[in-house]
């Protein structure tokens, strides 16, 4: 492997059990800054387990995280989100009923005041959320139409432009796709072109291959709690990946 | 890249805004008109015009200023015990201990003030056991995970029996010259105690739509997990939203003393139904995630006046449960599966 200052975020060995399940077995993968890199593999294959030990949810029982090349510890997801982590969780985690400015600010609210007299900054929140949204998710109508209004293309687009928001660093991305149809998902692919263009490092893990051969730049393939294999996008194709996954065979 | 998307969205919006700015206008008006968000927040406004004009036509002394001003007070204890509600409400909760909360409240509120420790050290107790029940209520719904009705049935059943210990059941005369005057006197055209509620619903109106705590309660309510997933501390914010609806019942009791002169140690259910009425009736969703605090206040003076009607129509008031539990399940099916 290529030295750690040349890698956005790095995996080193990273093992996680649940009680007697091995969902990761040394797995490791690093993902290099300004690129998609993708994670495939079939159900349980640990790709969810290891993003959650990235974003600070799991604590891996061994092994090690570098950010930057420096490591980390995280124990809970404020930690990794300070180091600049955002992650766009599969159901992405928007309250339904609360505005989109709401939801990109909720739990990091702009205020003013002190003690208990401390107001959130609404029209502020509005204004920045609305500069946000109508520059990278052209597709959502309003930042102050509640999230139930939307469909599923634009919650995503919302959930990936709060992560954008919050750290123009790293974003890890659980199946973004994965319940959108095939305009929706040209829109958020885009979006996720757009937020790259701008500097952002994206890990995203996608049961599309189609896709992952469209938007990213490194492949990793994960079978059985382990990285089985990884390879630059652009010297394999389609089918090898599906032979990969499958276990068929290796890049060699 | 950005930049370029930025002015086409830019360019496409403006000019058809300034073609025809009222055409726009109209467009919104009905698009908002149609949202059934403002259908439910529409529901205790027109209810309560139409109850009020209805009224007004059969019976001849219902729309007189003494008469509203009396139901405005009247609506005193309906309307914090549905503020209080709605709290528990938008957290997808409910509070059935709140009328044995004030009952509690009210008796340790008399133990006080017959030991003449003094009007506000009375009032601060009896907001404090208010306090008191509410942080219960939410330490074991929120850390503990037990479901809000079982927690709020076995806190109701726990409050209620220390208030009967402690009071054996006798209600004890209060008779203060202050609690006199917020009861009867007007401050301007309005009585004390209505102005006091209405002071305490702008209090909390500005706590659920200016503060982050506010959000955070309605964004627990909406969903645990995207709560969490933010970062959220969750049992902290249901701790807060519980103990703001024990306070409000806490309240509740000194209103209810100065209303009837005298402590109440018998629980009177018939509050939590016209709590939760008033909440659902003001928009409140039950499934939490959804509230305002003006809503369930207007809910309550709604079913302050139809009972008030109907007293003065000459329905016997054996009947009022019948039409307030009638009115719960009509207004919950009317929003039924809204989220």
């Amino acid at each position: 492997m290529a030295s750690a200052a040349e890698h956005k975020i790095e995996a080193v060995d990273l093992t996680k059990s649940f009680g007697n399940v091995e969902a990761l077995k040394s797995a490791s993968l690093y993902a290099r800054p300004g690129e998609v890199t993708a994670i495939v593999g079939d159900n349980g294959a640990g790709k969810s387990t290891l993003i959650k030990c990235l974003s600070g949810y799991h604590a891996p029982d061994d092994g090690r995280i570098l950010v930057d090349g420096k490591p980390v510890h995280f124990g809970s997801p404020l930690d990794a989100r300070r180091t600049g982590i955002e992650t766009v969780y599969q159901d992405l985690a928007l309250a339904d009923q609360l505005t989109v400015w709401q939801n990109i600010f909720l739990n990091r609210e702009l205020t003013r005041g002190l003690g208990p007299l401390r107001f959130t900054r609404r029209a502020a929140m509005r204004r920045q959320a609305h500069d946000l949204v109508s520059g990278l998710a052209v597709n959502v109508p309003s930042v102050t139409s509640t999230v139930k209004r939307l469909s599923g293309g634009q919650r995503q687009a919302v959930a990936i432009s709060r992560a954008v928001m919050w750290s123009n660093q790293f974003v890890i991305m659980d199946e973004p796709t994965a319940a959108l149809g095939l305009r929706e998902t040209a829109q958020v692919e885009e979006l996720i072109r757009r937020i790259v263009g701008d500097g952002t490092s994206v890990l995203i893990i996608s049961h599309n291959f189609e896709q992952v051969m469209r938007l990213s730049q490194q492949v990793w393939v994960m079978r059985a709690g382990r990285v089985v294999s990884g390879a630059r996008t652009a010297d394999v194709t389609g089918a090898e990946l599906v032979a990969q996954v499958t276990g068929a065979n290796s890049f060699g | 890249m950005t930049i370029g998307t930025v002015q086409e969205t830019a360019a496409e919006g403006r000019p058809a805004a300034k073609a025809s700015p009222w055409s726009s206008r109209w467009h919104r008006v009905l698009r908002v008109a149609a949202l059934e968000e403002t259908w439910t927040k529409a529901t205790a406004p027109t209810a309560l015009i139409v109850a009020f004009v209805v009224f007004s036509l059969v019976a001849p002394n219902f729309a007189t200023w003494h008469n509203v001003n009396a139901m405005l007070a009247d609506a005193a204890i309906p309307v914090l015990l549905a503020v209080g509600m709605t709290f528990a409400v938008m957290l997808a909760g409910i509070d059935l201990s709140m009328a044995a909360t004030l009952a509690l409240a009210s008796v340790v509120f008399g133990l006080g003030y017959q030991a003449e420790w003094g009007l506000p050290v009375s009032c601060l107790l009896a907001v404090g056991v208010g306090v008191l029940v509410g942080a219960a209520n939410g330490f074991f719904v929120g850390r503990v995970r037990i479901p809000d009705m079982i927690v709020t049935l076995g806190t109701m059943g726990v409050v209620m029996g220390i208030g009967l210990v402690a009071s054996r059941g006798i209600p004890m005369p209060i008779a203060d010259a202050t609690l006199r005057i917020i009861a009867r006197d007007s401050l301007g055209p309005f009585r004390w105690n209505f102005v006091i509620v209405l002071g305490i619903g702008v209090v909390l109106h500005v706590v659920l739509t200016h503060t982050a705590i506010g959000t955070h309660l309605l964004a627990v309510g909406d969903s645990m997990d995207a709560s969490k997933a933010m970062g959220i501390r969750v049992p902290r914010v249901k701790l807060v939203g519980y103990m703001i609806g024990g306070a409000l019942a806490g309240i509740s009791a000194i209103f209810l003393i100065l209303y009837v002169g005298s402590t109440q140690p018998a629980v009177n259910t018939d509050y939590v139904m016209k709590a939760v009425a008033a909440t659902v009736l003001g928009g409140t969703s039950l499934f939490g995630g959804r509230a305002t605090v003006w809503g369930p206040m207007l809910g309550a003076v709604l079913l302050t006046v139809v009972q008030t009607g109907l007293t003065m129509v000459g329905v016997e008031a054996f009947f009022e449960p019948a039409v307030v539990g009638v009115i719960v399940l009509a207004a919950a099916t009317l929003m039924r599966g809204r989220k």
